[in-house]
């Protein structure tokens, strides 16, 4: 576990092209162990897919990296693999920009996950151990969206311009068939999997809207969605230690025999679905301001998401936390003080960036507007500006 | 008499004795010389020493030649690369690394070939002195700077290789293999030196550094001799380094050999023939670049993706890394493709690397084989991890590294010749390289989720082996089987985890079906729904494994080797380059 | 003499040919040994004709060398199939046929 997280610190870390491949690619391996050797029933084909398909990613970010340091090479005389050197370079136009960038975005949007490319993360999420997916979920996850925004925009400004369209519509069918598939799940760990995956469609929607306050929100969300899926998962394996069960069907009543696990997961749930008040609705507010400016079908389309997140999410506690609990579930005993301390830290940021998110998007703000500006001043775009950041943010902070 | 004899003496120019550098030649006199001192030692001892002693003095052979190598490599970089024997070899830091590289699998090879030894019952001598011969003859292909040299040093391998397949003499397969071997290899010799005969037709010298010098001066006027004769040593390579089209020996031949065999044949003959594939491309004809390039392309892309493809779908381990090392052979002819010191010198370090990947590898398939290398199926590798946790671990280690991930020196070589094939702007062939490499990782992957136990494709046979164990262990079988429906889910999730997979799900499947007659239906399903193998079956299964001290160093070592460069590549990164640059190129 | 030595280059290759064809058509090893020698004396033909003309000694030299690994190849090949044979009535490849896959 340790190993892992510091593969994803480094990653986070590096600003050299070769070397955040290294972690990026040294993540797989612990992650791979943890689900491999302590996930649940069918952990083995669960661990082969997830490595396999981001490793087949990884393959063609390598190509990626190297060639780009290649080509710089050849227009500058100057082999390094230096992003700040590179994307001051700003080189990479036309079609060979837009290979390279699809190339990047592969290995980013396997590891995201975004819709294609998903399919790993049900079996891998709903086959690890609590403790590895939330670190998968929460944080390598995150190296995905984290790699869209620093290395795609920074190297292909001009091919992110051209194929946002694309990425948004990926987007957007993330966010829809993630929230199609967890309302049809009979499986707790499985339903959070996919509703994540719609959650990370609203991270990359936030990125390819291009303004400022799509990227804001983007990369506010992918704190929140790190603290609160986190939560949810490690509820749910919490539920698990208690019943031996992931399944809705077999689990009902529980609000009964643990009130305040349930009433933790209702806080966590809430921040899912996006209720102003908790962190999660900040994030796809903004999200969803940033990208109507730009491109408002595709924010429309997205915001009927959230309704899907408020059924599912609300449709599996209705099934497991109310009615009558069975004698099993009546028996379950609620947190003990440990699991509570586990989980505080987690609740207390959830309502804290919920309430009052200016601390978190005053640091934000100013690397996005480098971005946005960077952006602008290799392309002939212009990002729109609706509100400030300012007042969307007291807006959020607010409600 | 006497004046017709002088007469006919004085018509013969007087034979012009070449001026022979020994030093230069050391390492393979070393070599060579104390092969024959065991074979002549072993005939005069009457009952036989004990295979240590065998053991000892072939691994003081390799450090010995190894030593010889690297001081010669000092003399290299003081003084520089110089021709030896009338410019019949080579002395640069390019052969100089495969010395090293030969030396480094030679001591391996003793190590490796220990355990075996003591288990079969063999007495050692013959088969360390053969494998002494057959390294002598790959270091001569290395240092060659003539194409006779290169033919003698291809010989003296093979036909001690040859003779290294038949040694088990306990197994039919291996007879069978060394004869596929000898008739395939006689054939490719046979074609191989026609083409240095042609070559030598439209040249004039079968000497490296004389046919450089006279096609970057003349137009051939005998064009299409020479690209027959070019053509004809490609094949004939091709066959030694076995890639695609010429790879239809390397499963039976690595299935049917000794395993430690298996491993030295796959480290020192890949070597020795790409060593002298470089160096016949890159000194000689570097002029036909564009002839001989987008033949070693088709090779290349042909190698990965048969390679690859039918890695997976393998059952036997060790054809299973046959298949793998044919899609190597395909990644290092990526590198010779790229036509630069940068892709000589990632061939070099490939060479290096994947030796020691492969030596350790085949050092653990001999522990686990058993007596006459029986087990070999994915079967028996089954729960390795319980058995033999350490060694479960080493091999892990090895093939993840073989796999391509980053800080193991598998990685690296992978991430060179990338770097060499890109900077020429093959980036279709990138891609395609790094496509394959996906999927042969998953058959590493899959062989490291058995050893663990947890599943894999085609558990049908696991159910069956651990059938009999007892009622307490089906029980726990039951626990863990999964209702119909969730189980044709897993199989259908599995499938869409990549296409090969389908295939491999559909031969787990069909054993599963084969084993239900014997073992119950339940178990079977429990394969075929790829449960992981329940923890209660895991100390019943397989017979237990041995783990010899020479094993254990000789993993010891190639693990190490794997880690350590890979986390600090400089050293011998920078030896590598370091030969290439010495070599001549650009 | 007035023999061209391009005509020897086509008899060498035609002999070649015939040995590789009958190396892979032929089923029986001993058949396929007389095979792979006569590519290997085909090889020799090639050599002596272009060291004549050429007119360099390299080439003869070549043929002697070919000549000592040729025997050195049919020794251990006639001794791989003694060790194989020893207990089975006839030396045809297709009784070989354990390993596959």
């Amino acid at each position: 576990m340790l190993v892992l997280e510091s593969a994803c610190l480094g990653s986070f870390l590096s600003l050299d092209l070769l070397l955040f491949f290294l972690f990026f690619e040294v993540t797989l391996v612990p992650a791979y162990f943890v689900i491999g050797g302590w996930g649940y029933e069918r952990r083995g084909p669960a661990a082969l897919k997830f490595f396999l398909y981001t490793f087949l990613g990884s393959a063609f970010l390598l190509v990626g990296i190297v060639s780009v340091a290649f080509i710089h090479d050849r227009q500058t005389g100057q082999l390094t693999f230096n992003l700040l050197a590179l994307s001051a370079h700003g080189g990479f136009r036309g079609g060979v920009g837009i290979l390279l960038f699809l190339a990047f975005t592969a290995a980013f949007a396997v590891k995201a996950p975004v819709f294609p490319f998903h399919t790993w993360s049900p079996e891998a999420y709903s086959q690890s151990p609590t403790g590895g997916v939330m670190v998968i979920a929460g944080v390598m996850a995150k190296l995905g969206s984290y790699g869209i925004i620093r290395f795609d925009f920074d190297l292909f400004p001009q091919a992110t311009v051209r194929l946002a369209p694309l990425l948004l519509t990926l987007a957007v069918a993330s966010i829809l068939y993630g929230a199609v598939v967890a309302c049809r799940q009979r499986d707790l760990k499985r339903m959070v999997a996919y509703s994540s995956l719609s959650h990370l469609g609203f991270i990359v929607l936030g990125f390819f809207a291009l303004t400022q306050q799509g990227l804001d929100g983007a990369v506010l969300e992918m704190t929140n969605h790190g603290l609160y899926t986190a939560a949810l998962f490690l509820l749910i394996g919490m539920v698990y230690v208690r019943r031996k069960t992931f399944r809705t069907g077999e689990l009902n009543g529980l609000q009964r025999s643990m009130p305040i696990l349930a009433g933790v997961f209702t806080v966590a749930m809430l921040a899912a679905i996006g209720l102003p008040g908790l962190n999660g609705f900040v994030g796809e507010f903004l999200i969803l301001i940033g990208t109507f400016a730009t491109h408002r079908w595709w924010a429309v389309a997205a915001t009927t998401g959230v309704v899907f997140a408020a059924i599912y999410l609300l449709w599996a506690y209705q099934r497991a936390f109310h009615g009558q609990p069975s004698e099993e579930n009546a028996k379950a005993k609620d947190l003990s003080w440990r699991e509570g301390a586990v989980l505080a830290p987690l609740l207390i940021l959830i309502v804290a960036i919920g309430i009052y998110p200016r601390p978190l998007l005053d640091r934000i703000t100013p690397s996005v507007v480098a971005i946005v500006h960077h952006v602008e001043a290799s392309t002939s775009y212009v990002a729109p500006s609706v509100t400030t950041t300012g007042r969307v943010a007291a807006l959020g902070g607010k409600g | 008499m006497t004046p017709l004899l002088s007469l006919l003496v004085a018509q013969v120019p007087a034979l012009r004795l070449p001026q022979v550098d020994y030093f230069a030649l050391l390492p393979e006199i070393v070599m060579a010389g104390m092969a024959f001192v065991t074979l002549g030692a072993r005939s005069l001892t009457r009952r036989g020493l004990p295979p240590a002693v065998w053991t000892l003095v072939t691994m003081a052979t390799g450090l010995a030649s190894g030593t010889l190598a690297v001081l010669l490599g000092r003399r290299v970089e003081t003084h520089g690369a110089f021709a030896a024997v009338d410019g019949a070899l080579a002395v640069d830091g390019f052969s100089v690394l495969f010395l090293v590289l030969v030396s480094a699998a030679v001591v391996l090879f003793a190590l490796a070939a220990h355990p075996w030894i003591e288990r079969e019952g063999e007495d050692g001598a013959e088969l360390l002195s053969l494998g002494m011969l057959s390294a002598s003859g790959a270091m001569f292909m290395a240092a060659a700077n003539d194409l006779l040299v290169i033919f003698l040093g291809l010989e003296i391998l093979s036909i001690a290789l040859y003779v290294l397949a038949a040694l088990n003499r306990r197994r039919a397969a291996s007879g069978e293999a060394a004869i596929k071997y000898f008739v395939l290899g006689a054939f490719s010799s046979a074609i191989f030196l026609y083409g240095i005969a042609l070559t030598y037709g439209a040249t004039g010298s079968t000497n490296l550094a004389r046919i450089g010098t006279y096609l970057a001066a003349n137009v051939s006027t005998h064009g299409g001799l020479l690209l027959a004769g070019l053509a004809l040593l490609l094949v004939g390579l091709g066959f030694k380094v076995a890639a695609v089209p010429f790879h239809t020996w390397t499963p039976d031949v690595y299935q049917g050999s000794p395993s430690p065999v298996t491993g030295f044949m796959a480290a020192v003959a890949k070597a020795g023939g790409f060593a002298a594939l470089v160096r016949i491309l890159f000194a000689a004809m570097p002029t036909l670049r564009l002839d001989w390039q987008p033949v070693l392309y088709a090779l290349a892309v042909l190698s990965l993706v048969v390679g690859a493809i039918l890695a997976v779908v393998q059952r036997d381990v060790k054809r299973m890394l046959a298949y793998s090392s044919i899609s190597h052979a395909g990644f290092i002819l990526v590198g010779v493709v790229a036509a630069s010191a940068a892709g000589a010198a990632s061939v070099g370090y490939y060479l290096l690397t994947y030796t020691f990947l492969i030596m350790g590898s085949f050092a653990v398939v001999t522990v686990v084989g058993g007596p006459a290398d029986a087990h070999q199926d994915l079967e028996d590798y089954r729960g390795l991890a319980r058995r033999q946790p350490l060694l479960a671990l080493g091999f892990a280690i090895l093939l993840v590294a073989q796999a391509g991930v980053p800080f193991t020196t598998g990685f690296l070589a992978k991430f060179y010749v990338l770097t060499a094939v890109i900077a020429q702007g093959g980036y279709v062939l990138a891609v395609i390289a790094m496509l394959a490499a996906v999927a042969v990782a998953f058959f590493y992957l899959r062989l490291v989720l058995v050893m663990y136990g947890w599943a894999g494709a085609g558990a049908g046979a696991g159910a069956g082996a651990v059938g009999p164990v007892g009622d307490a262990d089906a029980a726990g079988a039951g626990e863990v089987v999964l209702p119909a429906g969730t189980t044709s889910l897993a199989g259908v999730g599995a499938g869409g985890g990549g296409e090969p997979d389908l295939a491999v799900l559909g031969g787990g499947g069909g054993l599963a079906l084969a084993t239900a007659t014997s073992t119950g239906v339940e178990q079977a399903i429990s394969g075929e729904g790829l449960v992981a193998a329940p923890e209660g079956l895991a100390a019943g299964d397989g017979d237990p494994v041995p783990f010899p001290d020479a094993t254990k160093v000789v993993l010891a070592l190639c693990v190490a080797f794997t880690v350590v460069f890979g986390i600090w590549p400089a050293p011998v990164v920078d030896f590598a380059r370091h030969a290439t640059l010495l070599f001549g190129l650009r | 003499m007035s023999i061209p030595g391009s005509w020897f280059l086509v008899v060498a290759a035609m002999l070649f040919t015939v040995g590789a064809i009958g190396l892979l058509v032929r089923r029986n090893v001993l058949v396929m040994f007389m095979c792979v020698e006569l590519m290997l004396n085909a090889v020799n033909l090639t050599f002596v004709t272009f060291a004549r003309m050429l007119h360099d000694v390299g080439g003869q030299a070549a043929v002697f060398f070919v000549l000592v690994v040729a025997a050195a190849e049919v020794v251990v090949g006639l001794g791989i199939i003694v060790a194989i044979f020893r207990r089975r009535a006839g030396a045809t490849a297709d009784d070989l046929h354990m390993l596959k896959g």
